[in-house]
Order: C-alpha cells, then structure tokens, then sequence
C-alpha cells in the first residue's frame, strides 16, 4: 500500500478520535464548572467530597477507568457494553477534574475586590457568577482549556484497546495486515499533531490575546 | 440641621479571633451632608466603612439605614446595597466591560432597567465625572484616576442615597489625585450625601461638614473641619494631624 492510500485508511478513525475527545470534553466542561463551584463554595463536607473526586480522578491511569467501565460495569449497565461510551465516560470523568483544576484556578484568579464592587451593587450571588466572575473566569481558564483538548484527543488513543475503530485502531490494523511497523504509526502520530496542534494552539493564542486585552 | 439621617452605626464592634478591629463606635450620616473620617492606618476606617456599607456585618452593633436596623429586621441586604454607593481603595472595575458597560450593568440587573435607560444613566454618570469621550474604553486602557472615576460614576449609577468612599486616592499619583478629588469636590457641592476616608486634607477643609478621628477602633473626636484641623481636643489627633500636615 502507498502512503497515500495508508493515510486514507486511518483518516477512517479519525470520526472517533474526534467525536470521543470531543464528547468527553464536553461532560468535562460541565462536570469541571460544577466541581469548581462545589470546591469553592458549597458546604465543608460537599466540598471534600469534590476535592476526593479530582484526586481519585488524577492519581489513577484513565485506562484503568477505561477497562474498568467496559469490562466491569458493562456487565451491569447497558450503555458499558459500549467501548466508545465506556471511552467517552471514563475521558469524561478523568477530564471534569482536570478541569475543575483549571477553572477553580481561573475563578480564584479573579480580584476579591471586583466581587466586593459587585455585592456593593446589590447584585445578587448568581448575578455575580454569571455576569462578573465566569466571563473572566473563561478567559483565564482558556489556555489550560486548549491542553486539555489536546490531553483528550491523545488519551483518547486508549479507547482502540477497548476496540474503538479510532485512528490508532486503524494504524494498528495496516500493522497487523501488511506487516507495515513503521508507515502507519507515523502517520497515525502525524494526525495526532494536525488535531491537536491548531486548537491547542489557537485557544492559547486567544487566551493570551483576550487576558492582555482586559489586563486580567 | 434636622435632614434626615441616612445611614448610622451605633455602638459597632468588631472582632476577628481575639483582636478588636472596632471597638464601640457611633456615627450617622444626614442627607445631604459630606463627612471625612481620618486616622493612622489600623485604627478600623476602612472595617467600618465595609460595615456601614453592608459588606460584612458587625460583631455587635447595628447598622441603620434611613431608620431600620438593617440586621435585626432582616431587611434585603442586596436591596439596601443597592441604595449604598460605594467605592473602594482600588478602582475594581470589572475588567471584562468598557466604562460604559460598568456602570449600566447595577441599573439593568439591580434596578430593572432596560437596555436603553441603562445606557442613557450610564452616558449622564460619565459626564458627570467628565469621561463621556471614554465611555467605550476598557480598564486596562484607562489611567488610575479615570479609573477611580468610572468606579464613582458606577455607584452613583444606582442614584444611592448615601456614597461611601475608601481612600478612593491612596494609589493615585498627585496629578491623579486632583482628578478624583475635583469630582469628589463637585458632588459635595450637588448635596451628594457622602461619607469620605481621605487623607487629603484640603478636600476636607473645602467641602466636609465634619471630620473626624479614628485612633484604635474608637472615634475620638468629631469636630468641624477648621476646628478639627486647627484645634484637635486628643493628643492622639493632634500627633496624627501634625504628622499628617507635615508639621513635624
């Protein structure tokens, strides 16, 4: 097989690779914001409770969860059964803590002092969050955004362990069939770098832009 | 004078762990009057500031805002707020909005007004403190000063009843200062009722009613400005005014 043609037949995981990075980038996201929130502000014990979730979620392999998913819970609930759902949570759940690093970060980033200007305006606290404190809170949290995207396209290599027809899969199957060692792993990795590079990249770029702008 | 009295703390302390930050105090503020209240750095301005603007409550105490104790009746502490003007050290504008945005967001959210009334209030607080050219500029492009401004003309947006203002100059240069102060000077003039921590002695003598002195969590002394500069009755004001006025 030519290289071209080789590439052509990874490109047919990149819908996985994409979709699964993207998916658990979005239950991260929300799970990330509500972890912040829960860390920052709700009671002591609800508070360690979210603290114990991102150590648990940090000190242990996602490929532990992965398996543990789809192999362990899979026999129990259904949507397990699936390798791409069990890749889709497992990222997912690794993700929200990651992020709830990141966005705790960004919130506590934000001066005390503009809180203080906004309670002496008799804003409300959820107008504070929603109009004072998360749309800067975004801005910061923007880079470490872009590497987490980047973290997830990456990680979401281990769902082909599983059996998720992803890029690495159909790099490993042009191995497998035509004793190709080399060829399909570069390009595999090359793709990799296509993916991630840009929007790493271009949240970076933002973020920096955005904080330089508002001096935040 | 017998204007009704806005805003007043009686018998306000306040302690953290074993240390008293206020220790008894009494003042009240009338309509339209401007106070000034001086004293070393310490001594519990800036706390009862942040008390009598409902931004922490006190120890023991109460504050009573226009008649009714505004703790023990369980009053709407955001509403009340909302009524109290107030401006910190630091400009804290929020970093995200322009000028304008900062100063419409109290009137939409707080005040219910709509997009264009918000901005029309927004336009009239700008010129007020002569910044209306500045109106689409962000924080970070503005000068400390015009900043200090912005922060005035935002809570003055809320067309509160009383203006409280923390050192609003402490971290401005000279030039800066007379900006801030200029305004300050010109709202006392429009009856603005205004409860003012400053340093800066020759606003106090041009447009404060009463100054006065701070030391140790206790007011020591309120007198008329020219009294109080000239004549201070504690040994404790004296040292500090002298200090102060760069008599010794």
């Amino acid at each position: 097989m030519s290289i071209v043609s080789d590439l052509f037949f990874i490109l047919n995981g990149i819908t996985a690779t994409i979709s699964i990075s993207f998916l658990s980038f979005g239950i991260g996201f929300l799970l990330g914001i509500l972890l912040a929130f829960i860390r920052l502000y709700a009671p002591k014990p609800a508070a360690l409770l979210g603290d114990a979730y991102v150590k648990l979620f940090l000190g242990v392999p996602v490929l532990v969860f992965m398996l543990l998913f789809h192999f362990g819970f899979g026999q129990f609930i259904p949507l397990f059964k699936s390798a791409y759902f069990s890749s889709v949570f497992a990222l997912g759940l690794r993700s929200g803590a990651y992020q709830s690093q990141i966005f705790k970060a960004a919130i506590n980033s934000i001066p005390r002092d503009q809180l203080l200007a906004a309670r002496a305006l008799g804003l409300t606290d959820s107008q504070i969050l929603r109009h004072v404190v998360l749309p800067q809170a975004f801005i910061v949290a923007l880079p470490g955004l872009g590497s987490e995207i980047a973290l997830l396209i990456k990680d979401s290599a281990y769902a082909f362990i599983l059996g998720v027809l992803d890029i690495t899969k159909y790099a490993d199957i042009l191995r497998a069939a035509y004793r190709e060692f080399v060829t399909p792993y570069v390009l595999a990795a090359m793709l990799y770098i296509v993916l991630t590079f840009p929007i790493a990249n271009y949240l970076d770029k933002l973020g920096s832009r955005l904080k330089k702008k508002y001096a935040l | 004078m017998s204007s009704e009295t806005i805003l007043e703390g009686q018998d306000i302390w306040k302690i953290y762990g074993s240390l008293e930050v206020l220790r008894g105090v009494n003042i009240s503020i009338r309509r339209g009057q401007t106070k000034v209240i001086i004293g070393p750095s310490g001594s519990g301005k800036s706390t009862l500031l942040r008390i009598l603007g409902l931004l922490e409550p006190p120890t023991r105490g109460r504050v009573v805002f226009k008649g009714r104790d505004v703790y023990s009746e369980g009053l709407d502490l955001a509403k009340i707020r909302s009524k109290i003007g107030f401006v910190f050290q630091q400009p804290s504008l929020f970093r995200h909005l322009t000028a304008l945005e900062n100063i419409k967001l109290g009137p939409k959210l707080v005040l219910g007004m709509s997009e264009k009334e918000a901005e029309r209030r927004a336009r009239e607080m700008l010129k007020l403190v002569h910044l209306e050219e500045f109106a689409d500029y962000y924080p970070a492009q503005l000068s400390g000063g015009q900043q200090q401004r912005v922060a005035i003309a935002r809570a003055l947006a809320m067309n509160p009843d009383i203006l409280l203002l923390d050192e609003p100059t402490a971290n401005l240069d000279i030039e800066l200062t007379w900006e801030v102060i200029e305004v300050m000077e010109e709202l006392a003039r429009k009856g603005i009722t205004m409860l003012v921590v400053t340093h800066e002695i020759p606003f106090a003598r041009e447009v404060a009613d009463e100054i006065c002195f701070i030391s140790d969590g206790v007011i020591q002394e309120c007198n008329e400005p020219e009294e109080m500069i000239r004549n201070p009755q504690t040994p404790r004001a004296r040292i500090f005014l002298k200090r102060l006025l760069g008599e010794v």
